[in-house]
């Protein structure tokens, strides 16, 4: 259903009947029945229009480089040219011939900490440009954004100095790679994906081809395996559990600002409001035209809608709800000009994100090879031949956002506006251009244009939502504990005791944050131990580092070590339980959904999607319910008891034990990428015998003592799950190490032999 | 689409070239083709790149960047990297009028353009080009088929360069009865005359001429309209009249002496060069135009460099190329980047055989003509050489390349050829139509369009656009048969 009206069925017919007459010739001449090109997706000059192509990228380059602002108006005046289809295409300003001087217009410095750079990971794009990218926006007091491919320790520890090559947004998308209480903790704003412009409710695919052993590293994955970043976020299912993940996030950095990632579809202000109600500081509408090289192509044409829709849906929908003071809201998708900015601007944005544009700048010419790893001009691509041609540098970033801000400012100061605050909501100063196509005319804008309130409403800080973090456990006892202070300023050892009930959520993440903060790597194990008893909230112990242990005697709700960051969690039945927690159910759904480290002992059956995107968790249960260990890349997983359907779907890496003592293992395993096999080999034996002998002694499980008990008894029963391709390139990272290389230099001699022999 | 490493797999080879020594002994073509599989990795090496800059034909800085056909060249060389040539012949033809022409004397905008070329050496596009057509004719693949249907309308094409000839195929395809006046003997314009043997065999026109008269063309020689034919004859007798009959107007040297004998215009000199060579089977080779002289050529351009590989298959005694401009530098300046046109040095043919002949390039960089010096008899002797350089003109800006005193020096001279560009149309064509030029000379129309001053006189080609490459030419002509095909119709289907 169009929004905008549009074509008419007659409209279609005369399309049709044009196309035929060129096959079939109305006087029966001879035609050229050869298909032209229709330049779709990569362009032709025979071919649909597209705002960039040779003239644009050269002037964008040129300019840029050159540090030239009338070559780059040059590049503007072509981008803005109505010729390519957009809905601001059709629109113009209207001046109310009140102008204002523009020394008095807000600073080019002051707009452009209203700019950010798209969320591409490191992975997708090189690290040469990713820091680029970094450089340039931290230089203007901007954002530049992570995307969903962690960030390595070197660039975490260089923010704040001269040279800040770290990203002031960090994302947190499906696949939550390296998704660290290290990471967070440093983000300046967190965002959380819930869709990408281009290809709205779709997962994110990482080629095997490019997960070289430097990006496995940050993404705590294994070099050469596919990643996958499923389409929902497992903790995702309705907007409370949206709410809980801001909570989650907002525990795991108390300092940053919550960004939540929309896309621009019919409905979106009402999701909106519920993400506002929800804490977000920043709601971000993304348009589909903008967005990631690399999604499928049906999706790329045929998917999404563009930010004027979505963005002035949203900005009626919250001003209409009383709720607009409260966000930020922010739009990207081929923001190419100060024209565009303003009009963005005049829909509802306050902030702006760009990320073709500044790629542009860098050296990229559009490809549209970027999920072939063989980017020609180093952008796109991890080969570290090709990434010596890259060419880019962050002046040239900072130049491109600078002559935005500056065209933005003549544009201001044409209005009549001062600040961009100001520009917010001003639809008076849209209208659409009279000099239209019969065609365009048929757009109907006015719903795009509609002034949603007299009021003139933007983010106020003063609205901002209260997390009312100082009545939380964490704040009012732990963190008022003297000795649990003093053993996180000056090491040693604290205990505590807290009785929690399920309305104490996401307990000891903001302890854990502390901790992060003073100690980047976390404290030596068990530094920290908290003995909880009752029954823990949702996301019990999410994010928490090394040194943090939660013990937990009774049971707790959904999202149980959540991205578990090096910490420890240990969960029991109280002993006078009248339940046998080795056939009851005693921690909830999605547990240990993206953990990266640590360890977690649950003596009892744990729900459904238990330990999905577990990329480095040692965890031992007593059983699971169906989707276990989905996306796994990496970790131990050791069930001692029945596991529901479709258990290691899509698992690329790490190892499940089963103690499949009735063999039907079999048919609840996904079968696709994994393979099933005995547990025979002596280093084998030996991890399992030791991670039950700690479970053992931590949960004082009785199963797992009978085991003990009889281990060579037990092991023709236990099988070990592990991805053929992980399998593949372990053995040979083992081959390279035998020969003789090093840890580092073995990882990238196996990348190279499985990722050739694939080819 | 194409091998996505080719571009890093393979370099770029370009096809073997017989040695000067062997090739300015006669006036062949010296270009040979690289072997099939060979040819297949050079097509390999495309990158099928998002935004194909080699087939944009656009501005860039002033100056075209991309094929002005708009050839589908990823899309060819695709298909020759897969070896299915007679699927990129196709593929070639949607755009593309005559192939074996560009494939010999274009300068190659698309690999100028070529995004391999910004770290690389550019994928030799204009050689799989050539691979492509040469197949396709060698396999019977090139037809021109007389239409069916005829629409009953007449068309005038005056002039046979490669406009004319390209206006005339589409309009014949589309049903038209076309006819194609040429003024000199030969079918071709600059392509048989202004283009030596050597860079565009003649029967490679010919082998095209022969398809386009078989599907219906009339091509009526030695007819020069304006002079021998008249105007208004054309102008009732057809429904439209085409003019492209190019910027044959030659830029002179304005020197004391011109007057002297043995100064000629490079084109003359070229024509009847190759006339005499067609004319006499490559019997009469005309040695006595050059042999023995010291030849001065007065132009640094591809025409320029005809004369050179031209004087010495003559025999010439020395040539010397005269150009006004410094000598441009070996690789890109930072404010030449890619896709512009690369204002680099480049050695083409002629100077190779100089250089292989008589040791040195044989360009001379700002420096003209200041004074042509007679023997007795009124023929040339010697030239008087002024070394000039760059001032800027307060004025305008721009710089100028004026004279510098005290550099005059006296060389021996036997042969002056002037390759220094063409001024725009003959002004008896035009007046003998009525059409109103430009202030350049060329034939004026509104921008893009090709109707001039008169209904139904159409213009197309370096007449209307002025001097420019062949391949803008075919452009050119490509779209005046559009235009004047919705002229006739209502409607066209080209």
């Amino acid at each position: 259903m169009s929004r905008v009206g549009g074509i008419t069925l007659a409209d279609i017919a005369e399309a049709q009947d044009r196309q035929h007459s060129r096959a079939f010739d109305p006087l029966g001449l001879p035609a050229d029945l050869e298909l032209t090109a229709t330049g779709r997706h990569k362009s032709r000059s025979q071919g649909e229009n597209h705002r960039y192509d040779p003239q644009t990228i050269h002037l964008l380059q040129a300019s840029t480089r050159e540090g030239n602002y009338e070559k780059f108006k040059e590049y503007t005046q072509l981008v803005d040219a109505r010729k390519t289809g957009y809905l601001r295409s059709l629109l113009e300003f209207a001046p109310t011939g009140k102008t204002v001087p523009i020394s008095e217009v807000e600073s080019e410095e002051s707009i452009v900490t209203r700019f950010k750079t798209g969320a591409m990971s490191y992975g997708s794009i090189s690290e040469e440009a990713h820091q680029t990218l970094a450089v340039a926006m931290n230089r203007l007091h901007g954002k530049s954004n992570s995307g969903e491919g962690g960030e390595s320790e070197e660039r975490i520890l260089s923010a704040g100095t001269d040279d800040d090559r770290s990203s002031a947004i960090k994302q947190v998308a499906s696949g939550r790679f390296g998704v660290t209480s290290r990471y967070l903790v440093s983000a300046r704003e967190i965002q959380i994906k819930m869709a990408q412009g281009a290809k709205p409710g779709e997962g994110g695919h990482l080629p095997g081809k490019k997960v070289y052993p430097w990006i496995a590293k940050t993404r705590h994955s294994t070099p050469g395996v596919s990643l996958i970043s499923p389409p929902p976020h497992h903790d995702i299912y309705s907007i409370e559990d949206l709410a809980q993940l801001i909570y989650d996030l907002k525990c795991a950095n108390k300092d940053a600002r919550i960004s939540v990632k929309l896309v621009s579809e019919a409905g979106v202000g009402t999701v909106a409001a519920g993400v506002a109600k929800a804490g977000a500081g920043v709601i971000l509408i993304s348009g589909y035209d903008g967005g990631t090289g690399a999604a499928p192509l049906s999706s790329i044409h045929n998917a999404g809608l563009p930010w004027e829709l979505g963005l002035a849906e949203t900005h009626q929908t919250l001003v209409a709800n009383g709720l607009r003071n409260r966000v930020v809201i922010e739009t990207d998708g081929k923001l190419m000009s100060g024209k565009d900015v303003a009009i963005a601007a005049i829909l509802g944005a306050e902030e702006f994100g760009f990320a073709t544009a500044p790629l542009i700048t860098m050296g990229c010419v559009m490809m549209r090879a970027c999920q072939s790893d063989t980017c020609p001009m180093g952008v796109a691509t991890q080969d570290p031949e090709l990434r010596k041609r890259f060419a880019g540098k962050p002046e040239y970033v900072e130049n491109f956002m600078l002559f935005i801000a500056r065209q933005l400012r003549e544009i201001m100061s044409s209005l009549g506006v001062r600040t961009v605050s100001e520009l917010v909501g001003r639809t008076d100063l849209l209208r659409v251009r009279e000099d239209l196509t019969e065609q365009e005319k048929k757009i109907d804008l006015s719903r795009i244009l509609t002034d949603a309130h007299q009021d003139r409403i933007t983010h106020d800080k003063k609205h901002l939502y209260d997390f009312r973090l100082s009545k939380t456990k964490d704040e009012a006892v732990l963190l008022k504990s003297k000795t649990i202070r003093t053993a996180i300023e000056q090491g040693g050892k604290a205990e505590g005791h807290v009785q929690l009930g399920s309305i104490d959520r996401t307990f000891g993440t903001l302890l854990g944050a502390e901790i992060t903060r003073k100690h980047p790597q976390g404290l030596p194990e068990d530094s920290i131990t908290i003995h909880c008893t009752g029954s823990g909230g949702q996301s019990f112990g999410a994010f928490i580092p090394a040194g943090l242990t939660l013990r937990l005697e009774g049971d707790s709700n959904d999202y149980f070590g959540k991205g578990l960051s090096g910490g420890k969690l240990i969960v029991s039945a109280p002993e006078n339980a009248t339940y046998d927690p080795g056939e009851n159910i005693i921690i909830g759904n999605v547990a240990l959904y993206g953990a990266t480290s640590g360890k977690a002992f649950i003596a009892g059956v744990a729900g459904e999607r238990f330990a999905i995107r577990n990329s480095g968790v040692t965890a031992v249960v007593e059983g699971v319910g169906e989707h276990g260990c989905e996306y796994m890349t990496g970790g131990t997983v050791v069930i001692l008891g029945p596991t529901g359907k479709n258990l290691a779907a899509g698992m690329s890496g790490g190892v499940v034990y089963v103690l499949d003592e009735d063999n039907r293992l079999y048919r609840n395993l996904n079968k696709q990428l994994v393979s099933m096999e005995a547990v025979e080999h002596k280093a084998d034996l030996d991890e399992l015998r030791s991670i039950l002998t700690e479970y053992a002694a931590a949960t004082g499980s009785k199963k797992a003592k009978k085991i003990l008990d009889d281990f060579d008894g037990y092991i023709p029963h236990f099988k070990k799950i592990i991805p053929v391709d992980y399998k593949e390139i372990l053995q040979l990272i083992a081959r390279s190490e035998e020969m003789g290389a090093d840890p580092e230099t073995a990882k990238i001699e196996a990348f190279r032999a499985f990722v050739g022999g694939k080819q | 689409m194409g091998k996505t490493t080719g571009f890093l797999e393979y370099e770029r080879q370009d096809g073997f070239v017989r040695k000067e020594a062997d090739r300015v002994g006669d006036f062949r073509e010296f270009h040979e083709q690289l072997s099939q599989a060979d040819r297949q990795k050079q097509a390999a090496r495309c990158m099928n790149c998002g935004i194909p800059f080699c087939q944009a034909g656009v501005m860039i800085a002033g100056m075209a960047s991309g094929c002005p056909l708009h050839n589908l060249v990823p899309e060819w060389n695709d298909l020759v990297y897969r070896g299915r040539m007679a699927e990129a012949y196709r593929r070639l033809t949607i755009t593309h009028s005559f192939p074996e022409f560009t494939s010999r004397v274009c300068p190659a905008l698309c690999e100028a353009a070529c995004t391999c070329g910004l770290h690389d050496a550019p994928v030799a596009t204009k050689e799989n080009e050539k691979s492509v057509i040469e197949y396709a004719y060698a396999n019977d693949l090139v037809h021109e088929d007389s239409p069916e249907v005829r629409t009953g309308k007449k068309v005038a094409v005056v002039g046979s360069g490669p406009s004319g000839l390209a206006a005339a195929q589409l309009l014949n395809r589309r049903g038209h009865e076309v006819t194609v006046y040429e003024r000199s003997d030969r079918v071709g314009g600059l392509l048989r005359y202004g283009i030596p043997n050597m860079k565009l065999d003649k029967l490679l026109i010919d082998r095209r001429i022969r398809l386009m008269e078989e599907a219906g063309v009339r091509f009526i020689t030695g007819a020069d309209v304006g002079n021998t034919v008249s105007a208004e004859d054309l102008k009732k007798e057809y429904d439209a009249v085409i003019l492209c009959c190019g910027a044959s107007n030659p830029r002179d040297i304005k020197a004391p002496g011109r007057d002297a004998g043995g100064i000629r215009f490079a084109v003359n000199f070229l024509s009847e060069v190759t006339k005499r060579l067609l004319d006499s089977d490559f019997e009469d080779v005309p040695t006595d135009l050059a042999k023995g002289r010291d030849v001065i050529v007065i132009g640094g351009g591809d025409t320029g460099n005809d004369c050179v590989g031209t004087c010495i298959r003559l025999g010439a005694k020395s040539v010397t190329q005269l150009e006004m401009m410094p000598e441009p530098p070996a690789s890109r300046l930072p404010s030449n980047p890619w896709p512009q046109w690369p204002r680099i040095l480049k050695v083409d043919y002629g100077q190779d055989e100089a250089i292989w002949k008589f040791g040195s390039d044989p360009r001379v960089y700002q420096t003209t003509v200041k004074e042509f010096i007679k023997d007795k008899k009124g023929d040339l002797k010697e030239v008087v050489l002024v070394s000039l350089k760059p001032v800027r003109d307060e004025k305008t800006g721009r710089m100028n390349m004026v004279p510098e005193e005290g550099t005059e020096r006296r060389v021996p001279a036997g042969l002056v050829l002037i390759a220094a560009g063409f001024l725009g149309s003959e002004q008896y064509v035009t007046d003998a139509f009525g059409v109103e030029r430009d202030g350049r000379t060329n034939v004026k129309t509104d921008a893009g369009k090709h109707l001039t001053s008169i209904p139904g006189i159409y213009t197309a080609g370096d007449m209307h656009r002025g001097q420019s490459l062949v391949v803008w030419a075919i452009a050119e002509g490509r779209s005046v048969a559009k235009e004047v095909d919705e002229h006739l119709m209502g409607y066209t289907n080209l």
